[in-house]
């Protein structure tokens, strides 16, 4: 089943610290978002795989954009 | 009133393990910079004589003393770095903190008798009159360990006169005395000039047998006429006089026990004096704890050292209020007041050692894209809004009304900023809460967390509240400074880099001036530097905060001047509806 992750603020893609491919473990940092000169960390909702990753790093976001698809 | 109180809603969670996996690093980082404030402390509890040396002379020193007065578990230190003129000795020469001595919390401070034998020092002072202000904000008793032997006279000039000189601290007495507070004196050694007044200004004194107390001592006795110079003969004459006060120096416990009476005890022994004033202190006026405990006391649900996995060292990272607030109270419990309005800002009632007490505190993260309701812009916690002010105003005034003291907890970056800040009356709300917190007379703590930054540091209960604020701690993550720095560098440069790119000059020299004043701002707002300055009174290890926390809710509960029944409580009535 997939599992999107999104962003739960507008802002930048600061960094991006899962590959496709990748297993990643509920509550993992996978994605920090700064806006408001804060980092807002993004955490895996669950266990599961990157399946795909649909953000760049330096990339802006608006809310509820998708940044991440897990598989689990 | 047990069904406000026995249980209250539950508040935080276990750590998951997914970030206890990611904050390895955090932990150690926090650690590490507790490392170096250990490193810091040490410097100050080795400095001057050997602890040897002393004990040779047939002394304790007033580490020792401490130790043997104080009951083990209780000591809570403040200002143990304080050192703002920057003695090399790295003390102003005072130890203070609070802590339970025969069973009632007191603040106690002692001379460093390592160090030229107790003397005044520069920035002493102030240090003495941060002590007596905790002593007066919380009603509590003082005890001193006098062992004095007056200024150093070198640096005289640094704290003799003035304001809020060395002279000050006596008035100050005699302001906690009129109040009906007591100051118990253990004294030792020499006291002269600066040391007898130490020594006379207290309530009841605690003589040790080879100690003296007076107005000047042997050296100034024996040298009192100045001719305008100095020559062999008066060489010769000032040895003689000072070879016969050497002998019999004035005020020992002949003339003041035995005939001015000023010492109403006197002991062989050192640790008799301390046991002394132990007596006195088990009979001081205390309410027991039951009187106004609300619950039994509880630790919190979660264990304190998950707060180095929850409090980020990295200032721009966001994390859960609640969490940290489920670490420091009895049975992580809380009722909170006005949940959803102003959500930057917690407000709500907690227990701490079974005591009530109000916190406020700075959540972190993104707030919603609604709010603040008057911007189109985004809020994100850590900054002061509107509302969170409003509700700061009417829960202070509210804890005022209900006789609770405040706890605040402060991870602030400043209040809203911009024209439509402006509208939304941020700078009138911003000083009327300074105006709620000055008319509500209750004892307040403050914790920095992690930042103390621009007005909203003084409003949040911080240390410029000095007329409530007992006292403030900090932590490994504190850093406390007007702006951040690399916001100071641009406000400081950004006019000259337009000038230099407009005239068509090479920017790098400005930019390295930026760069220099950002690394200035960031190491002048380490917790070493913010508690060598005073601008934290002590900092604590993140598992020793709510220590903290327990001594003073025991000591504002133990002789409070003022009280409301909890069956004429409002707050927690307004919470429940």
């Amino acid at each position: 089943m997939d599992q999107e992750l999104l962003a739960p603020l507008a802002g930048q893609v600061l960094a991006i610290k899962c590959a496709v491919g990748d297993t990643v473990e509920e509550d993992e940092e996978v994605v920090v978002i700064e806006a408001l000169k804060m980092e807002t960390p993004v955490f895996a909702p669950c266990d599961g795989t990157v399946k795909e990753i649909r953000v760049k790093e330096g990339a802006s976001v608006e809310e509820d954009d998708v940044l991440i698809i897990l598989s689990t | 009133m047990r069904r406000y109180f026995e249980k209250m809603d539950d508040v935080g969670r276990e750590l998951r393990k997914g970030e206890v996996k990611r904050t390895d690093d955090n932990v150690a980082a926090l650690k590490e910079v507790e490392a170096e404030l250990d490193a810091a402390v040490e410097r100050v509890k080795t400095t001057g004589l050997s602890t040897e040396k002393i004990n040779e002379r047939g002394q304790m020193t007033v580490w020792q003393r401490l130790e043997y007065l104080v009951e083990p578990g209780t000591w809570c230190p403040l200002h143990t770095l304080y050192n703002p003129l920057d003695n090399p000795e790295d003390t102003t020469n005072v130890i203070d903190g609070i802590g339970k001595i025969g069973g009632k919390w007191a603040v106690v401070i002692g001379f460093d008798n390592k160090v030229f034998a107790g003397a005044w020092m520069p920035g002493q002072p102030e240090n003495i009159l941060r002590v007596t202000q905790v002593s007066k904000r919380l009603n509590l008793p003082l005890v001193w360990l006098v062992n004095c032997s007056g200024a150093k006279l070198p640096d005289q000039e640094k704290f003799y006169a003035n304001r809020r000189g060395a002279g000050t601290p006596f008035y100050r007495h005699a302001e906690l005395e009129q109040l009906g507070i007591p100051i118990l004196a253990g004294i030792y050694g020499t006291n002269p000039a600066g040391g007898g007044y130490q020594g006379i200004s207290p309530t009841v004194l605690f003589a040790h047998k080879n100690c003296n107390i007076a107005v000047g001592g042997a050296g100034i006795v024996s040298g009192m006429a100045p001719k305008g110079h100095f020559d062999v003969e008066t060489a010769k004459g000032l040895i003689e006089k000072a070879k016969e006060f050497r002998d019999e120096p004035p005020g020992t416990v002949k003339t003041h026990y035995d005939e001015t009476g000023f010492f109403r005890y006197v002991f062989d022994e050192e640790t008799e004096v301390l046991d002394a004033l132990k007596e006195y202190m088990a009979e001081m006026p205390a309410y027991h704890p039951r009187f106004f405990r609300v619950a039994e006391p509880k630790p919190p649900k979660y264990p304190s050292d998950d707060l180095y996995r929850v409090v980020p060292l990295e200032p721009k990272r966001v994390y859960e209020f609640e969490q940290v607030l489920a670490r420091l109270v009895d049975s992580s419990e809380h009722t909170e007041f006005r949940p959803g309005y102003g959500p930057e800002v917690y407000t709500g009632l907690c227990k701490i050692d079974g005591f009530l007490v109000g916190v406020v505190g700075n959540r972190q993260g993104y707030l919603g894209k609604d709010y603040p309701e008057y911007g189109d812009y985004p809020g994100i916690g850590g900054k002061l809004y509107r509302q969170g002010l409003i509700k700061m105003n009417e829960f202070v005034t509210l804890c005022g009304r209900d006789r609770l003291p405040i706890v605040w907890i402060q991870d602030t970056s400043g209040i809203d900023v911009g024209d439509a800040a402006e509208k939304a009356e941020l700078l009138g709300l911003g000083q009327g809460l300074i105006y709620s917190i000055q008319q509500t007379d209750v004892p307040m703590i403050c914790v920095v967390v992690r930042k103390a930054s621009a007005a909203a540091h003084y409003l949040m209960g911080g240390p410029p509240a000095n007329r409530h604020n007992a006292f403030t701690v900090g932590t490994a993550a504190s850093e406390v400074y007007v702006m951040h720095g690399e916001t100071a560098a641009v406000a400081t440069y950004v006019r000259r880099l337009i000038k230099e790119d407009a005239a068509g000059r090479p920017l790098e020299p400005v930019v390295e001036q930026m760069n220099e004043l950002a690394q200035q701002y960031h190491d002048h707002s380490r917790p070493v530097y913010c508690a060598r300055y005073g601008m934290l009174d002590e900092v604590v290890k993140m598992s020793e905060l709510r220590r903290y926390l327990v001594a003073f809710a025991g000591a504002v509960y133990q002789n409070p001047k003022s009280i409301c029944p909890q069956n004429h409580m409002v707050l927690p009535r307004l919470i429940k509806g």
